[in-house]
């Protein structure tokens, strides 16, 4: 699960190496959506800040 | 700012974010410093912020690429912001050792920082969008070898992830490779 983004983003590596400028950006929004969802699950603590 | 000394200053700004995800590699395999689930979304957000510049040296520098650069240095922000405030307060610890003095999470708000100014200021070039022909060969070495070095730590990065979380998501605190002790039944991280 925690490699999903890299491998979106490798994807999106591969399809830019080949010319492909769209599914690259499409393979990139993609990779940051898992990202921020995977960030959701793990910071699950209370920040400690006592404001 | 010609379309050239663009994608030169975009090749050293990835050769940055390589170098800090080959120091990351590094602290992780010689010191046995293994990331945390939180870490490993800010490499992640490396690759993400990098994957712009790529895209500059690829296809030439547009402002769209420039919005992915700075888009994904601030969801990375955001990742490595969460883990500065959770240790903020004098007393409540800190994650990994301290690098001249700050830890691996502070460089990176740093780093994300940077990413984000460095790519609001290119942006404020508007000669470098103007049709430019093909790069001649000699002023393609280092961009290209930047971006190959990127897929390259990506593709590390696949492997590590799988090696250290498995295929579910990562326990808090890492204290060793997961896949080798649930597979293979191997040790090879550090024993607590």
């Amino acid at each position: 699960m925690m490699s999903l983004p890299f491998l979106l983003f490798a994807c999106g590596l591969a399809a830019a190496w080949t010319s492909r400028r769209e599914a690259a950006m499409g393979f990139w929004v993609a990779g940051v959506l898992v990202l921020l969802v995977l960030f959701r699950f793990h910071a699950t603590d209370v920040l400690n800040l006592g404001l | 700012m010609t379309s050239d000394l663009s994608r030169l200053l975009n090749a050293l700004g990835l050769v940055a974010v390589d170098t800090v995800l080959v120091l990351a590699f590094a602290d992780q395999l010689w010191f046995r410093d293994l990331p945390c689930p939180i870490c490993i979304l800010q490499r992640a957000g490396f690759i993400a912020a990098g994957f712009g510049l790529a895209l500059n040296l690829m296809f030439g520098p547009r402002p769209s690429h420039y919005s992915l650069a700075i888009l994904g240095a601030m969801v990375g922000s955001i990742v490595s912001a969460d883990q500065v405030l959770h240790y903020i307060v004098p007393g409540s610890g800190a994650y990994g050792d301290a690098i001249f003095g700050l830890h691996l999470y502070t460089w990176s708000l740093i780093m994300f920082v940077a990413v984000v100014l460095g790519s609001a200021v290119m942006l404020l070039f508007d000669r470098q969008f103007d049709t430019a022909g093909p790069l001649p060969w000699r002023l393609k070495v280092l961009p290209m070898s930047a971006v190959a070095l990127l897929a390259l730590l990506t593709l590390g990065n696949i492997a590590s992830a799988l090696a250290i979380c498995g295929a579910g998501l990562c326990p808090e605190a890492p204290s060793g490779y997961l896949i080798f002790h649930e597979n293979l039944g191997l040790a090879l991280a550090k024993t607590p």
